[in-house]
């Protein structure tokens, strides 16, 4: 990990530290660190700013409560973040649609969406990248679509116009060899 | 060395790609199981890079704003009366001695109202004005009726026994206005009657969402649902 981050993730330990001493600064510390990449996060998934907001104003409310939970050794400050956001913005998504009694101002489409523009953002030198790179282009896709654009096996199967069987066995057998590769 | 199986799921619930009830077995497992939370961290590490690259957009001034207000409500429903209050909310025996409470009011009231001899009256106030049938989307099996009546008193009333996994508990949703969101009315410890909480609520109202969600046993820890939906449908005026 590059000394930068080093750094960054440092001071974020240490703010949340000090978010679960009830430290209000704290939380601002991090919002100036975090925010615009987790309304990044959070837009990739609900496709709405309105949501993306939502869900990240919901992502630091969870933040602040549970800010004693984070364990260092179960991950780096960032990732427990980015978790959270994400959380909040499948629980958000997930809510949208179940509630969507019409279809008006929902998110749109799945449809819409496209795997290239979160593989292209990846850094050459990610090994998530390399790796995802050696499997098929549709279980490539799948993948990707899951993780990054919260789709589900059905919204999935839609999008690559195959069976939902189709679509699970992909997902299954490319996060197996995601595994294998990267290890 | 964990099975595939286990791999498969802990892949799939950081990937944001199990159905409900798959869900609620990992997330058991993520605080019982060592092995297991070792390998959802393991796939958080490894999809990393898609969040650490995902693209940022300013989050503003005004987003920090209703963060520290929320905080701040937060604050405030830690100070003795609304926490009891709260307490009391998310409390199976508060609920279940309001539900008693409520059916021996009941009781006293059928007893006057017969005593009073307003059969009439009382018949149009017995009769609900929007009722709606929750059913099963899968099996599409009924599994409960929630009455509104003309006073604002609003019921649910199970029409099967609904299987509650032990720390578990079943939480009555409605959403009348989706800028609103979800709001729980109801948190019960298994399939029983119970009178709902709409008082600080608009009146019902017709086509208003009524679900049953499976959530930990003190109610969703969000305010939002989490668990899956057991039981929903919408309001219809009773003719």
């Amino acid at each position: 990990m590059p000394p930068r981050d080093i750094a960054h993730d440092a001071q974020l330990a240490a703010a949340l530290a000090r978010c679960a001493q009830g430290d209000r600064s704290a939380l601002r510390v991090i919002y100036g660190l975090e925010a615009d990449r987790m309304i990044g996060i959070a837009m990739r998934i609900v496709r709405r700013r309105d949501l993306a907001e939502d869900a990240v104003h919901e992502a630091f409310l969870r933040v602040w409560r549970s800010a004693r939970t984070f364990d260092a050794a179960r991950g780096t400050p960032r990732q427990w973040l980015y978790t959270i956001a994400r959380n909040c913005a499948l629980t958000l998504l997930r809510d949208e649609s179940r509630f969507a009694a019409t279809d008006d101002g929902g998110a749109p489409e799945p449809e819409q969406l496209s795997a290239d523009d979160a593989l292209t953002r990846l850094p050459e030198t990610s090994r998530l990248r390399q790796c995802l790179d050696r499997l098929d282009l549709s279980k490539r896709k799948a993948v990707t679509l899951a993780y990054v654009h919260g789709l589900t096996h059905g919204e999935i199967a839609g999008r690559l116009s195959v069976p939902l069987g189709t679509a699970k066995s992909w997902t299954r057998r490319g996060l197996l060899s995601l595994q294998e590769c990267m290890g | 060395m964990t099975s595939e199986r286990d791999r498969i799921l802990a892949a799939e619930f950081v990937s944001g790609l199990l159905d409900p009830a798959e869900q609620i077995e990992a997330e058991r497992r993520l605080v019982s199981d060592p092995d297991f939370a070792q390998e959802v961290a393991a796939w958080r590490a490894r999809f990393s890079d898609f969040d650490d690259s995902a693209q940022e957009m300013s989050a503003g001034p005004a987003l920090l704003q209703r963060i520290e207000d929320g905080t701040l409500a937060d604050a405030t429903a830690v100070e003795p009366g609304p926490s009891q209050w709260r307490a009391l909310w998310n409390s199976l025996p508060a609920w279940r001695a309001a539900t008693a409470i409520a059916a021996a009011l009941t009781a006293v009231f059928a007893l006057t109202s017969l005593i009073a001899v307003q059969f009439a009256r009382e018949e149009i106030a017995r009769k609900p004005i929007y009722v709606a049938i929750l059913v099963d989307d899968a099996t599409k099996n009924a599994g409960a009726v929630v009455n509104a009546f003309a006073d604002g008193r609003v019921e649910l009333i199970p029409l099967t026994d609904i299987n509650v996994p032990e720390g578990r508990a079943l939480e009555i949703w409605t959403l009348w206005d989706r800028a609103v969101g979800p709001r729980s009315v109801g948190l019960i410890d298994r399939a029983r009657s119970v009178t709902l909480n709409l008082r600080d609520l608009p009146k019902t109202g017709p086509d208003q969402l009524f679900e049953i969600t499976l959530e930990p046993a003190s109610g969703s820890p969000i305010g939002r649902p989490t668990g899956p939906i057991l039981y929903k449908g919408t309001t219809s005026r009773a003719l």
